[in-house]
Order: structure tokens, then C-alpha cells, then sequence
């Protein structure tokens, strides 16, 4: 089968079931007892099993598989989950990824058997069950017991009536030496014609003998009235082995199972069915219970069949609720986002236009077209807000691996810590949170290997033994803050010092005059590291310059706060979204800038007496509150206007708890602008220029980064 | 790189000859996406002084430059002949350089071409890659690669 068409489902939906995974396993090594995780990880670990078989990738179906089998004697209570078993469990999903990033590449799960990790599973689950198994051998139990051993694929052939004149044909058969095989097929959920790969089985054994008996009835089957297996029974002088390779050759075909049999096993068999059903009546009872709902189809009233096939579907994973969703390739978002963008613009120049042919004419015509103008600027920033929206995604998917990550860190680093997160929800456009993880990972591992002590130096300075590193996201105006924090050392700015004037960063006398900030600005350097000893965790110097110039490409930055002793947090701060931001026009000597409405605090009128100098620099005292004054003509290198007006136009700016006031010449209004680059040609190192748009009249405004100005 | 110039099926290749100062320069017919007469040009601060700044091209944001700045003569004087002609490169996307004047088209065969040598020290000669021959007039031939590696790596 061409399986290539769904590879890329399947890469997607594998990523999710490793994270569930990975989440309900951190949960249950907490909490060992809690059934939800266990069916929860075991339901994930059966479609990562069966999704891998229908891709064909055999070695991570075998991986699967085992897992599975492990998860299988947790539910049913005969291992307990222990801190090694964890471990393993951590090896198959690292391994399982590994065959993922395999396919990714190549489409091929490469050749790696993860022999080893296979093993191990087994010797646990040797050592787990091994004990029980003996006392579970009663003798009517065994065919019950191999049945538990896969549950999902019950051999539903069992369960068959025969007519009489079906019991004929057996009879006959095996008088002339044929044998009688019971088959039991599964087709996958996702099938969406179960029918035709009915068929198509039949087909592929008929070629080997004959069918006597189906259940469902061979029109059932063809009218689909079934659920997602059917049995048969033929007779052939084949192996049995080769009849089910054919069937299980079929596409879409989940599982084949069938044995030999005979025809007085056949008829005795029927009789065991009674008490199998009762069995199956009971069992189904308990397990919903232990699910409290009774979503079941009625136990008492079903027939055998559907009473049988209850708990076989209980097993198989959980249909998702349909979750009215559509995937849709990032690009067509795109596209449509730069049309939007182009409407907006086109919408700008109609405003500009009914903003200068407004003197000439009062007429109601005037009024009507502007009425008309305002409706549309209300559809075009519908239009622009749903179409962010449709961009953004919950930073939970970056963030999501991060405990598990600290997990193993714990261990390799043998400190002990926890990661807390809060804001997980907080959504960002999609090509941020995709480029995030990266930095975000390096700051998570920086805490957890330079940040926090370990437990003895933590006891003695009256920390809980345990480490806590914070993960916070929320929003901020325009921004998307993310913080990282640990209750650590925090960062030792003396030896910071040093280590710059032992590389010959700066001199001792300049250290001396250096602000804190400036110090922990050396940790951003490139190949500066002030890990004592390079470690696989980290200390190699490649670092947080990369994550600096990372969040930067972003559009956003990082700042550090840190109190030696106590801890350190990073704070990364990201622009919500990259292509169309309400802004302020302000026009600073002819020139036309935009200045991002999210960062702006207030706008105040000032006469040049209130401006007061501090430290030689120009500030303005307001509301209690010294602000830093910028001129805007001046940074940004404009004709010097040699005679000061009479008042001046400040606007406030924040970034975090700092502000600064912006001297403009004019103020021009509120827009809404599409960001475009400046393109790769232009070395716009200082970043105070953070783009260009395109205004309503043709003519191009720059967009200020007042962040930089900080 | 710096013969990277396309090549016609005969061997012969079409350049858009213009006026820089009192020099004629021939620019690879194949790089050249656009030519736009004069328009405004919105200053960026804080960038290599030979930026003139960005227009407004059809809703895209272009970069403009001055070859008379890059290559020291004085600085550019607008007329109504001047022009931006807009250079594409496929992985670098679009940049305008200011030129005083568009002559012609010419189509110069490969023995119409001499090659010239590269002097590392004349920053100047670093944009040229040969010298065509047009009749009796001689033409410089930018090489379109070198004017914008450079732009890049200052």
C-alpha cells in the first residue's frame, strides 16, 4: 500500500501519543495507582502500535508492542509501576522518537532493533508477572488467560454458531482430511471501507479453500453491518500460517488471528460459551464501574455477540471526540494573511482618500461613503483579528515535553528539582512557538545545571532540598512574557567580572564601573561560559548568545533578574504577532514613523521648563514617576531643529516596569499597519528600526522598536 | 561567482546600459526585474550610509541604494531621467539601485566581452567584471553578485 500520502498524519499523530505518553507516565510515577493514566497510556500506546503496522514500520510496531504488553499486566494489576520501569519506559519513547525522526527524513523507521531496550521490557515483564501466572493456570482459565495476553483481538471465531447445515460441511471436510481453521479478522478504526477489505480478505484465502460459516452473516458483512472485525471459518489443506499471512497482507487490516481446530472441539467450544459469556457479562459489569459511566450498550439485553464485543472494544483506543477541527498547511495561512494584509492596505488609502476629499463636499454622499468606510475598517480588522487567531496556538505544545526534560535531568544531574508551569494556554503565532522551544529548552537546562544547587548546599542554606524552577507565560499588551525562574544560586556577577577581565573583555577599572546589568550582559556574549567544567547538560559556551539572537530574530528579547543566593529568572519577551499591529503615526521632522500602540503607556504635552537633568540626561518628572526623555529627532539622526516649540509632545513608552518618553514633533493618529522587512540588504544593527509599512497614500513609515531604546 | 552571468543560447548576452556620472555600466539584462522612475525615498536611519533608503513598490518594501555612494563618486543628483532599477536576485530577494540615466538595451556577443582583472585594493573595480564593446563605446559590466555580497557582508 502507498502509505506515503499519510505519512504526515501519521508523524503529527505519533508526536501526540508520544507526549501523551510521556505526560500520563510522569503522572503515574507519582501516582502509580491511578487507572485513568494507565488506560490512558495504554489506549496511546495501542494506536502508536497500530499506526505503525499500517505504515508498515515493523520494528517500531515490535517497540510498541511490548510496551504494550508491559502497560497490559499494569492495568490488569499484576505489576506495580516502579521507578526503573519508568526509566524503561523513558528508553522505548526515546527510541520510539528516534524511528519518528528516522521517518521524518527518510520515511524509513532505519534499522536500529533496539534489541536491548526489548529485553528489558520483557525481564520486567517476566519479573512482574511471572509469579502469577502459575496460580492463573486453572485449567478452563487458559483459553481465558491467552485471550487477556491480547485482549483487543479476543478470538471472536469462538463465539460462533454453527447451522446445522454448516456443521455438515465441517464434518465432512475433515473426513476428507482438511482442516478446519477458526479466523478471527480485525480491521482498523480508521477503515473506511471495512466491507471491501472484508472481501478482499475472503478473496485472499478463498484462493485456499473454502469458507463454511461467517459471523457476522457474509450480507452483513457486505452491507457493513459491523463493527471493526468478522470471523470465519474454512476449511483447507493449507497451513494455517499462510492463510492468515494472505489475510493480514490485506491493507487496513489491523490484526489476524485465528488456530486449527476441530470439529468436536467446535461443538464442545459452543457449550463453553455459556459460561464465557457470563464471564464476559461480569467482567463488563466491573469495568464499568471503574469507569462510572455507563456509555456501554446495555449489558443484560445484548446478544452474544454484541455482549462479547464490548469489552474488545473497550480495549481498542478511545474514538476521539470529534473534534471539529481542519488541518491546514502554515503557507495557505499565510497567503491568506498577506491578503488580508493587502485588503488592509487598500482599506488604509480608502480612509486617506475620504480623509482629504472631505473639506470639498458635507453632501450625504460624503457622509454615506464614510459610513461605508467605517464598516469595512470594522470587517477588515474582523477579518485581520480571526485570521491571527486562526494563526495562533498555545505555547503547551513547546512547552509540553519540558517536565520530562527536567526529569532526566534530575537524575543525570542528581540534584533534585521541580518544574513548575502556569501559562501553558497562553497562545502566540505559530512561527514563534515553533522556533521557541529551542531557546526556551536552553534557559530550562541552564537553571537546572548552573542555577540550582545541589541538595547539601541547599540544605545548608536553608532551601528546601528540593529545586524549583518556574516556566510562567502570560500576556503582556502586545507582548508575550515567558519566564524562567529558579530558587538557585542566581548569578555570582563577581566571578561574572572576573572571568570578563581574565578573557580580556574589559579591564579591571572598567569592571569596577560596570552596572550589574551590564555584567550579566556577558553571559549573553558568544563562547563565554562560566560553567567550571563542561558537562553534556551544558557549559560549552554555546549558549544563551544563541538564545539571545534566537528570541531577537523573533522580535523579541531577554532579561535577566538575579539576586546571588536566591535565584535568577530570564525573561523572555516575544511580539504576539508578526505581521499587523495597531500603531501610533507620529511624524518626527517631516519623517512619518509608527510606534507599536502596545508598548505605548500614555502621551503627555510638556513645556520645556518641566524637562529636569539627571545624571546629564534629560528626564521629565510625571505622576511621581521619573521618566528618561528620548529625542527622536536627534536618535534617529534627523535634520537638528535649531529653535525648541513651546511644548513639546512626549509619548510614554514601557517595557516591563521601565518607561521612557519619546519627543515626536506630531502626532497622527492611531492606524492599523501591515510590518514588511526591510530586507536582508539593509545592516540595520541598532534594530531601533524594526520594519517598514506601506501607508494608505503609497508613501512607506518606518516602524520605531521603542524595546531597543531600554 | 563572479562570471556568473547568463548566457544566451548563442553565447550572447542582452545588458541594460546606463549612465553613472560621465561612465556608461551595463547590468545582466537577466537580474534586472524592474526599472521605476524616481519616487520617494523614506530615509532609514542608523544604516550603511549608502542606503538611500526604501520605496513602496506595488505594496513591497524595496531597498534602495546608491552606486555613486558605494562606488565614492558624488553623490547622486535627481533629474527627471534618473532612475531605480530593481535587481532580483532569486535567493535575495529585491534591491533598487539609483541610476542617472537608462540608455538602451545592447546585446554584446562573448568577443565583444573583455574580461578585466580584479584588483582587491580598487573597491571600485570590484563591481566590474569586463568591459563590452558597443561600436565604438566602451561599457563597464557590473557584476550584479559582487555589488550585493558586499551590500551584505558590511
Amino acid at each position: 500500500m502507498d502509505v506515503s500520502q499519510y505519512l504526515e498524519i501519521f508523524i503529527d499523530e505519533t508526536n501526540g501519543h508520544l507526549q501523551i505518553l510521556s505526560d500520563c507516565i510522569m503522572t503515574l510515577e507519582k501516582e502509580p495507582e491511578n487507572m485513568d493514566m494507565i488506560n490512558e497510556i495504554f489506549r496511546a500506546a495501542h494506536s502508536l502500535k497500530g499506526m505503525a503496522g499500517t505504515m508498515g514500520f515493523k520494528r517500531m510496531q515490535r517497540l510498541t508492542h511490548d510496551m504494550e504488553n508491559v502497560f497490559q499486566e499494569v492495568r490488569s494489576g499484576n505489576m506495580s509501576v516502579t521507578s526503573s520501569l519508568v526509566d524503561v519506559l523513558f528508553q522505548c519513547l526515546d527510541a520510539i522518537e528516534a524511528y519518528l525522526d528516522n521517518v521524518k527524513e527518510s520515511s524509513d523507521e532505519g534499522t536500529d532493533d533496539n534489541e536491548a531496550i526489548i529485553k528489558e521490557l520483557n525481564e520486567i515483564l517476566a519479573a512482574g508477572t511471572g509469579n502469577e501466572t502459575e496460580e492463573e493456570k486453572k485449567p478452563e482459565q487458559t483459553e481465558e488467560k491467552k485471550a487477556d495476553g491480547d485482549e483487543k483481538y479476543p478470538k471472536k471465531y469462538l463465539e460462533m454458531e454453527f447451522p446445522e447445515k454448516a456443521k455438515e460441511e465441517l464434518r465432512e471436510a475433515e473426513k476428507k482430511g482438511m482442516n478446519i481453521y477458526g479466523l478471527s479478522v480485525f480491521i482498523q478504526e480508521e477503515c473506511l471501507l471495512k466491507a471491501a477489505r472484508a472481501f478482499l480478505v475472503f478473496k485472499a484465502v478463498e484462493d485456499f479453500g473454502n469458507i463454511i460459516v461467517y459471523n457476522p452473516s457474509s450480507q452483513d458483512i457486505e452491507d457493513e453491518k459491523f463493527d471493526f472485525d468478522f470471523s470465519f471459518y474454512m476449511v483447507s489443506n493449507e497451513d494455517l500460517e499462510k492463510i492468515m499471512e494472505v489475510a493480514q497482507a490485506v491493507s487496513e487490516i489491523e490484526k489476524v488471528i485465528g488456530e486449527k481446530t476441530t470439529y468436536s472441539e467446535l461443538t464442545a467450544a459452543a457449550e463453553k460459551r455459556e459460561v464465557a459469556e457470563a464471564k464476559a457479562a461480569a467482567k463488563k459489569d466491573s469495568e464499568k464501574k471503574a469507569e462510572e459511566k455507563g456509555t456501554a450498550p446495555a449489558a443484560a439485553s445484548a446478544s452474544a455477540p454484541a455482549a462479547q464485543a464490548a469489552p474488545a472494544k473497550k480495549s481498542t483506543p478511545g474514538k476521539p471526540v470529534t473534534n471539529r477541527t481542519v488541518r491546514v498547511d502554515i503557507e495557505k495561512l499565510d497567503a491568506l494573511m498577506n491578503q488580508v494584509s493587502e485588503l488592509i492596505i487598500a482599506k488604509n488609502s480608502l480612509v486617506s482618500i475620504g480623509a482629504t476629499s472631505d473639506g470639498n463636499s458635507g453632501s450625504a454622499n460624503s457622509q454615506a461613503f464614510h459610513e461605508q468606510i467605517e464598516y469595512l475598517e470594522r470587517i477588515t480588522t474582523g477579518l485581520h483579528e480571526s485570521v491571527m487567531k486562526v494563526r495562533m496556538v498555545p505555547i503547551e505544545s513547546v512547552v509540553q515535553k519540558f517536565p520530562r526534560m527536567i526529569r532526566d535531568l534530575s537524575k543525570k544531574l542528581d540534584k533534585k528539582m521541580e518544574l513548575h508551569m502556569t501559562g501553558e494556554d497562553t497562545e502566540l503565532d505559530r512561527t514563534v512557538v515553533d522556533q521557541i522551544g529551542d531557546p526556551l529548552q536552553h534557559l530550562l537546562r541552564n537553571s537546572a545545571d548552573h542555577g540550582l544547587e545541589n541538595a547539601e548546599l541547599r540544605r545548608k542554606r536553608g532551601k528546601p532540598e528540593v529545586g524549583t524552577i518556574h516556566l510562567n507565560a502570560f500576556q503582556e499588551g502586545n507582548n508575550v512574557i515567558i519566564e524562567v525562574s529558579d530558587d538557585g544560586n542566581g548569578i555570582d556577577t563577581e566571578s561574572v567580572k572576573n572571568k570578563a577581565i581574565e578573557r580580556g573583555l574589559i579591564t579591571p577599572e572598567q569592571g569596577a564601573a560596570l552596572s550589574q546589568k551590564e555584567i550579566i550582559d556577558f553571559l549573553f556574549m558568544p563562547s563565554f561560559s562560566m560553567a567550571k567544567k563542561i558537562s553534556d547538560v551544558s557549559g560549552r559556551g554555546v549558549g544563551l548568545d544563541v538564545v539571545k539572537s534566537n528570541i531577537e530574530a523573533l522580535g523579541g528579547d531577554v532579561e535577566v533578574k538575579s539576586v546571588l543566593g536566591e535565584g535568577s529568572k530570564f525573561i523572555v519577551r516575544l511580539p504576539l504577532t508578526l505581521a499587523i499591529i495597531q500603531a501610533l503615526m507620529v511624524e518626527v521632522r517631516g519623517e512619518k514613523y509608527a510606534i507599536s500602540l502596545g508598548s505605548i503607556e500614555t502621551i503627555e504635552e510638556i513645556v520645556p521648563d518641566e524637562i529636569k537633568f539627571v545624571q546629564a540626561k534629560e528626564v521629565i518628572h510625571i505622576r511621581g514617576m521619573v521618566i528618561p526623555l528620548v529625542r527622536l529627532d536627534q536618535l534617529l539622526d534627523c535634520e537638528p531643529n535649531d529653535k525648541e516649540r513651546e511644548s513639546l509632545t512626549v509619548i510614554i513608552v514601557r517595557k516591563g516596569d521601565k518607561f521612557a518618553g519619546l519627543i515626536v514633533d506630531e502626532l497622527d493618529g492611531q492606524q492599523e499597519i501591515v510590518i514588511k522587512s526591510l530586507g536582508k540588504y539593509i545592516n540595520n544593527s541598532t534594530k531601533i528600526i524594526s520594519g517598514a509599512t506601506v501607508l494608505g497614500d503609497g508613501e512607506v513609515a518606518l516602524i520605531l522598536d521603542v524595546n531597543t531604546l531600554f | 561567482m563572479a562570471n556568473n552571468v547568463s548566457i544566451a543560447e548563442n553565447g550572447r548576452k542582452q545588458f541594460i546600459v546606463v549612465k553613472i556620472g560621465s561612465e556608461q555600466y551595463g547590468i545582466d539584462i537577466s537580474y534586472v526585474d524592474n526599472i521605476v522612475r524616481m519616487q520617494k525615498i523614506t530615509r532609514v536611519p542608523k544604516v550603511q550610509p549608502y542606503f538611500k533608503g526604501i520605496i513602496n513598490l506595488r505594496g513591497e518594501i524595496v531597498p534602495v541604494m546608491s552606486i555613486r555612494t558605494k562606488m565614492d563618486l558624488e553623490p547622486d543628483e535627481f533629474t527627471d531621467v534618473t532612475r531605480i532599477i530593481i535587481l532580483k536576485l532569486e535567493e535575495h530577494g529585491v534591491l533598487g539601485i539609483v541610476v542617472d540615466e537608462v540608455k538602451e538595451v545592447v546585446t554584446l556577443a562573448p568577443d565583444e566581452i573583455e574580461k578585466v582583472s580584479y584588483d582587491a585594493k580598487n573597491s571600485k573595480s570590484n563591481f566590474i567584471n569586463g568591459v563590452g564593446k558597443n561600436g565604438e563605446e566602451l561599457i563597464s559590466l557590473f557584476d550584479t553578485n559582487s555589488i550585493i555580497d558586499e551590500t551584505e557582508a558590511v
